[in-house]
C-alpha cells in the first residue's frame, strides 16, 4: 500500500513530522509512506491561482497516485494550523486530489490534548464538498505531552501507545481498502430515449437533443442559433464528439470557449440524469490519456501565416490565388481571432454608391466644422491633402445648398478623418498621428478590399449605409448575415478549397533566421508535437495586445492607469504574440503606448454585442444619476473618459423602435438578456430608472430634453453631430455599458508594402506584417470600421510584397 | 467608538469587504469603523526568534487601539480561510493584542448558509488561550448568496437583513461598553501577553 504523510505545519521542528516519521520507519513492512513537507506551500489566495505551479502539483499528483493520506496535526489556537488549512484549500480549489480519498487523521501537541479540538475541525474540513475525502471514523490518535513522547532515536518511549497506533494503522489499512471500492465507478443504465434539454452557452440558453440507448449515449444535436457564430462552433463540434467517442463527461472546456463547453457538458448530463442514471459517475471517469508521443512535424510551404484571422486569412487567400501555397498557423482551436468579433462594417470611401443615399441631419455641420479647420494645426505631410479636401467640400455644400443633399465620401475625407481621428497627445506630450505613406495606402485601398472580398464570394448588403461605432462618418459597407464571421466564413472556405492548410491550436513559439533571412517558424503542435515550418516568407497576422493586460500596463503612455481587472472585447488570444516574434528578430516598434478602450462594453464580459448595440445617431447615453454626460457623437476617447470620470457605468437608453435599430440581436436574445438582468426593460421610463436605481424624474427630464434636441436638429447641452429617433415609444430600454479594452494601434513597424523594419529603417528579409500586429496607422485611436479595413487592405498587401520580394523569384 | 473591521481573506474580490463597508457608512453616527486587510500579510511560520513583521504588529496596533474589532469571515472548506487563520496565528505568537477584546463574528458566503460553520470554528479559535477575545455572545450575523446581497451603490438590498444587521450591531455595542465597565476589575487583566505553545498547561485551557 502506498501512502502520503502530511505534517501539518512548516515550522523548523514539529513533534508531528516526528510522528509521521516513526509511522514510516515502524510500517515499513506494511505500507510505502512517503512525506511530503509544507514549507514551500504558498498561502492560498483565490485572486492568485497557483494551482499549476511545481508544488502544488507534487501533492495533486502524488496524493492522486496514493492509496491513502495520513495528515498529522498540530492544534494552534484550538483548531489546525493555517499552513495546514492552505494547502488543503489549494487542493480543493481547481484541483481535487482528496475526492474519494481515504485518509487517517493524527495528531501530536505539547499539551494533554493532543491535538484533540484540531482533529474535529480537520474533520469537518476534510469533509467539505471541495475536498471531499473519506475520513477514517474513530480510532482518534491523539499524542499528548508530545515533547516527553519520543526517545533519542525517535521512537515512541510507551508500548500501549504503540499498541494502539498500531491498531488503528491496521484499520486504516482495511479501511482504504474498502474505501477503494466506493469509487469504482457503477456501470451505467439508460432508460432509451431522446431528451430535450437545454443548456447556458455564451450568450443565453441552448436547446439540446441527447440521445441514449441502453448503455451509450448516442447523438447529441445542439441548437445553435443564439451563439455568435464562429467563437464556441468549435466546441459545439469537438465536445460531443469527445462526449460520445469516450463515453465520459470528463473532457476539458476548449479555451476561448469555455462557457460553451461547460453548457454543452451540463446538457448532456442533464440528459443522462433524466435517463436515470447518474452524471457525476461519468464525470469522474477519464478516457485512456492521451499516449500520443510528442514528435516533430516538418512542412515546407511558400508562405507561412501566423494568425488565422481576417488578416491572416486574407493573406492565405491571395498567395493561393497566385498558384502558390500557403499554410496558415493559429494557436487557438477555432479560426476567426478577433474578426468573429467585430460588428461587420468596414470602412471604403465609395462615393458613387453613398451619394445615392440623403445626407442625415449634422453631417453637412461636420463637413463645414471639418473645412474650417486652421491649416496650420494640419502637419505638412497631410496639408496638400487637406486642402485639396476642403476644395471638395466646398463644392458639395454649394451644390447641395438649401438641399437635404446626398452623403458626401471620398478618399481624401476618409484620409483626414482616419489622420485626424488618431492624432493624440499622450500623459508625456508626445504627439503622434498616423504615418502618411500608410494611412495613403489603407484609404486608397480600402475600396478595393471590398471589391476583392465581392470578388470571393462576401456578399454585402448595398441597401444601408452604416457608421460603426467611433466611426465619425457613413461609410460602412456591411456585410450579409453574420458581422465579422461573414467575412471568416467565406475566406476560410476559400482557402480550404483552393488547396490551402489552416492548423489550429499550432502556437508559433519562434522565427527562425538563416542569414538575416526568415526562413520559417517553429511551433508547438496539439498534442505537445514540436512543428517545423520552412517557409520563404512569413507574414504575422496574430493581432494586438488587447487581452494581454500586463503588456498594455507595460507600455501604456497614454492611459492615467489601466486596472488589472479590466474587461477586453477582444478574443483571449490577443496577447501580443507576433509582436513577441517580431522583436526577437529586431523588428521596430512603434506608438506602443496607444490603446483605445471601447467605451460601450459589457460590464461583466467586456463584450460588445449584448443588450441593445444601435447606431451612435440613435443611442441616448446616460449616467448612473440618469442624466447624460456626453455627445454621444463623440470619439472612442471622449465617450471613455467620460465615462471614466461618471463613475464607469453607465446605460444606452433606448424605446422600441431604436431597438429596432440594433446590431445583431433578435427579439428571444433580447428577452432572454431582460430576463437574466443583463438588459432593463419597463413600460414607462419611470419604472425603467426605478430598475436601473435612478431618480425617475431626472431620467424622464434627460429624455425629455433630449427629444426636443432631436426636432430642433441641434442639442444645446452636447452638441450632438447627429441625431435619428426620439426616444419616446414603449416598452424602454437600458443597457448597462462599461469601458473596456479594445484595441492596441501599437505594433511591428511596417512599410507600405507591409514589410517588418528594424530600428534601422531597413526590411527584415522575408517578414511580413498585417493588420493589429502592426503599428504606424491609427497612431493614437482607431476609428471605428477602420481595422476590418486594415486587415483586408495589409492582408492583400503583405501577400502581394510576399510573392514579389520571395516567392516569384525562384 | 472606535471599532477595527478585519475582512478575513486575501481575494481581490470579496463581498465580506463589501459588508464591512456597508457596516462602515450605515454605522457611521454610531462608530467609525476601520477596515483592516490582511492580503500583505506574510504566511505565518512560527519563526523561533518570535519576529514581529512590520505589517502584523501595524494590524496589531490598530486592534489595541480600538474598542472593539468585528471579524468577517468567508467560509472555505466548513472553516475559515487560511489566510485568516494566519493573521491570527501572527496575533497569538507575537503581541495578542485579541486579549479582552471585544470581537463580534460577521460572515458573507455565496452559499445559503452564509459561513455558519467557518463561525463556529472563528468562535472557538479566538477563545483558545493565547487569544481569550472576548466574544459577544449569542449574537452573529451571516449573510448567505452575497454576491447578490448588495445593490450597485454597495448597500445590503433585503431590508430584514439590514434588521439583523442593526440588531447585531446595537447588541455587539451594548456589549462593549459593558465590557469596558466590567474589565478593569477582571481577573484576566494582567493577563500575560508572553506566549508559547510550549507554555500551555492545562490549568489555562
Amino acid at each position: 500500500m502506498k501512502l502520503i504523510g502530511i505534517a501539518g505545519t512548516n515550522a523548523a521542528h514539529s513533534f508531528n513530522r516526528q510522528l509521521l516519521t516513526f509511522m514510516q520507519r515502524h510500517f515499513e513492512s506494511q505500507a510505502e509512506i512517503e512525506l511530503l513537507s509544507l514549507d514551500d506551500v504558498p498561502l492560498f489566495n483565490e485572486s492568485n491561482d497557483q494551482s499549476d505551479s511545481p508544488v502544488i502539483q507534487r501533492f495533486n499528483q502524488k496524493i492522486e497516485a496514493a492509496d491513502g493520506v495520513i495528515i498529522a496535526t498540530p492544534e494552534h489556537n484550538h483548531s489546525i494550523p493555517s499552513a495546514l488549512k492552505s494547502i488543503l484549500e489549494w487542493l480543493s480549489f481547481k484541483l481535487h486530489p482528496l475526492d474519494g480519498k481515504p485518509v487517517m487523521i493524527v495528531g501530536a501537541a505539547y499539551s494533554v490534548q493532543g491535538s484533540s479540538r484540531a482533529q474535529l475541525h480537520l474533520r469537518q474540513i476534510l469533509d467539505a464538498p471541495g475536498v471531499n475525502a473519506i475520513v477514517m471514523p474513530g480510532s482518534e490518535f491523539l499524542l499528548g505531552r508530545a515533547q516527553d513522547a519520543f526517545d533519542d532515536q525517535g521512537n515512541l518511549k510507551v508500548s500501549g501507545t504503540v499498541d494502539f497506533l498500531d491498531s488503528c494503522f491496521a484499520k486504516f489499512q482495511k479501511f482504504a481498502r474498502i474505501a477503494a471500492e466506493l469509487n469504482v465507478p457503477d456501470a451505467v443504465s439508460y432508460q432509451p430515449g431522446t431528451y430535450d434539454v437545454t443548456a447556458v452557452g455564451h450568450n443565453g440558453e441552448l436547446p439540446m437533443a441527447v440521445t441514449l440507448s441502453k448503455d451509450r449515449i448516442e447523438k447529441i444535436d445542439i441548437d445553435t442559433s443564439t451563439e455568435t457564430e464562429g467563437i464556441a462552433d468549435v466546441a459545439f463540434e469537438r465536445i460531443p464528439k469527445e462526449i460520445i467517442d469516450g463515453q465520459t463527461l470528463a473532457v476539458d472546456a476548449i479555451s476561448g470557449a469555455s462557457i460553451t463547453s461547460n453548457g454543452v457538458i451540463n446538457g448532456v448530463a442533464q440528459a443522462i440524469k433524466q435517463a436515470g442514471a447518474n452524471p457525476d459517475a461519468l464525470k469522474k471517469q477519464r478516457t485512456t490519456a492521451k499516449t500520443t508521443e510528442p514528435a516533430v512535424h516538418e512542412i515546407t510551404t511558400d508562405v507561412a501565416i501566423v494568425g488565422a484571422g481576417g488578416a491572416g486569412l486574407t493573406a492565405a487567400a491571395k498567395v493561393l490565388q497566385a498558384g502558390k501555397r500557403a499554410l496558415v498557423l493559429e494557436k487557438f482551436p477555432s479560426v476567426g481571432g478577433n474578426t468573429v468579433r467585430a460588428g461587420g462594417p468596414m470602412n471604403a470611401a465609395d462615393p458613387d454608391w453613398q451619394s445615392q443615399f440623403d445626407a442625415i441631419p449634422g453631417e453637412k455641420h461636420t463637413l463645414q466644422a471639418l473645412a474650417s479647420i486652421d491649416e496650420a494645426t494640419i502637419d505638412p505631410e497631410y496639408l496638400a491633402d487637406f486642402q485639396q479636401l476642403k476644395a471638395e467640400i466646398k463644392r458639395y455644400l454649394e451644390q447641395t445648398d438649401g438641399q437635404t443633399g446626398y452623403l458626401f465620401d471620398s478618399k481624401l475625407l476618409h484620409r483626414i478623418q482616419t489622420y485626424l481621428g488618431g492624432k493624440r497627445r499622450d500623459l508625456k506630450g508626445h504627439k503622434i498621428y498616423g504615418q502618411y505613406d500608410l494611412v495613403k495606402e489603407l484609404t486608397d485601398n480600402a475600396l478595393d478590399s471590398v471589391k476583392w472580398l465581392e470578388s470571393i464570394g462576401v456578399q454585402f448588403d448595398k441597401s444601408q449605409v452604416t457608421m460603426p461605432v467611433g466611426a465619425i462618418w457613413r461609410r460602412g459597407h456591411k456585410p450579409m448575415g453574420d458581422l465579422g464571421f461573414a467575412y471568416i466564413k467565406t475566406l476560410k472556405k476559400f482557402v480550404n478549397d483552393n488547396g490551402g492548410t489552416i492548423m489550429t491550436e499550432t502556437d508559433v513559439q519562434q522565427l527562425t533566421t538563416s542569414d538575416g533571412q526568415i526562413t520559417g517558424v517553429l511551433a508547438n503542435g496539439p498534442q505537445g508535437e514540436e512543428v517545423v515550418v520552412h517557409a520563404k516568407a512569413v507574414i504575422l497576422a496574430s493581432g494586438g495586445f488587447a487581452a494581454n493586460t500586463k503588456m498594455l500596463q507595460r507600455y501604456n503612455t497614454y492611459w492615467t492607469a489601466i486596472d488589472d481587472d479590466i474587461k477586453t472585447t477582444n478574443s483571449p488570444a490577443m496577447t501580443g504574440d507576433g509582436i513577441k516574434l517580431g522583436t526577437r528578430v529586431g523588428a521596430d516598434l512603434v506608438g506602443m503606448g496607444f490603446s483605445q478602450m471601447m467605451p460601450v462594453s459589457d460590464p461583466e464580459t467586456g463584450e460588445l454585442f449584448s443588450g441593445l448595440q444601435v447606431p451612435p445617431q440613435n443611442y441616448v447615453m446616460v449616467n448612473q444619476q440618469g442624466r447624460r454626460f456626453v455627445n454621444e457623437y463623440g470619439s472612442r476617447d471622449e465617450l471613455t473618459q467620460a465615462a471614466i470620470d461618471n463613475g464607469s457605468l453607465f446605460y444606452l437608453i433606448a424605446d422600441d423602435e431604436i431597438k429596432k435599430t440594433a446590431y445583431n440581436t433578435t427579439q428571444e436574445k433580447i428577452d432572454q438578456q431582460v430576463a437574466a438582468g443583463t438588459l432593463f426593460r419597463a413600460d414607462s421610463l419611470a419604472d425603467l430608472a426605478k430598475q436601473i436605481k435612478m431618480d425617475p424624474a431626472a431620467l424622464e427630464q434627460t429624455i425629455a430634453d433630449y427629444n426636443r434636441y432631436v426636432d430642433a436638429g441641434d442639442d444645446p447641452e452636447f452638441h450632438k453631430n447627429a441625431f435619428d429617433l426620439k426616444v419616446q415609444v414603449a416598452p424602454f430600454y437600458a443597457t448597462p455599458r462599461k469601458p473596456a479594452t479594445h484595441h492596441t494601434m501599437g505594433g511591428l513597424k511596417i512599410d507600405t508594402g507591409a514589410r517588418v523594419l528594424n530600428a534601422g529603417g531597413q526590411t527584415i528579409n522575408g517578414l511580413y506584417a498585417a493588420g493589429e500586429v502592426a503599428g504606424g496607422i491609427h497612431a493614437g485611436n482607431r476609428l471605428g470600421g477602420n481595422s476590418l479595413a486594415d486587415i483586408f487592405t495589409f492582408g492583400r498587401i503583405a501577400a502581394e510584397s510576399a510573392l514579389t520580394d520571395r516567392v516569384s523569384e525562384d | 467608538m472606535k471599532l477595527v473591521g478585519l475582512v478575513g481573506t486575501n481575494a481581490t474580490h470579496s463581498t465580506n469587504r463589501q459588508l464591512l463597508q456597508y457596516m462602515q457608512r450605515h454605522f457611521a453616527n454610531q462608530s467609525t469603523l476601520t477596515i483592516c486587510e490582511i492580503a500583505d500579510l506574510p504566511a505565518f511560520n512560527e519563526p523561533a526568534d518570535r519576529t514581529v513583521p512590520a505589517a502584523v504588529q501595524e494590524l496589531s496596533d490598530k486592534i489595541e487601539a480600538a474598542d472593539g474589532v468585528i471579524f468577517a469571515t468567508p467560509e472555505y472548506d466548513h472553516s475559515i480561510p487560511a489566510a485568516l487563520k494566519s493573521a491570527i496565528e501572527w496575533l497569538s505568537y507575537t503581541t495578542r493584542p485579541l486579549i479582552n477584546k471585544p470581537v463580534l463574528i460577521v460572515g458573507a458566503s455565496n452559499g445559503a448558509l452564509g459561513t455558519s460553520r467557518a463561525q463556529a470554528h472563528l468562535r472557538q479559535i479566538l477563545e483558545a488561550p493565547e487569544l481569550k477575545a472576548l466574544i459577544v455572545p449569542n449574537v452573529s450575523f451571516m449573510l448567505g448568496h452575497s454576491l447578490q446581497a448588495f445593490d450597485e451603490q454597495g448597500a445590503l438590498i433585503d431590508q430584514a437583513k439590514v434588521g439583523e444587521l442593526d440588531n447585531a450591531f446595537n447588541a455587539f455595542v451594548n456589549f462593549v461598553t459593558l465590557a469596558d465597565k466590567l474589565l478593569p476589575s477582571s481577573q484576566f487583566f494582567n493577563q500575560t501577553k508572553q506566549f508559547s505553545w510550549k507554555q500551555i498547561t492545562d490549568g489555562e485551557d
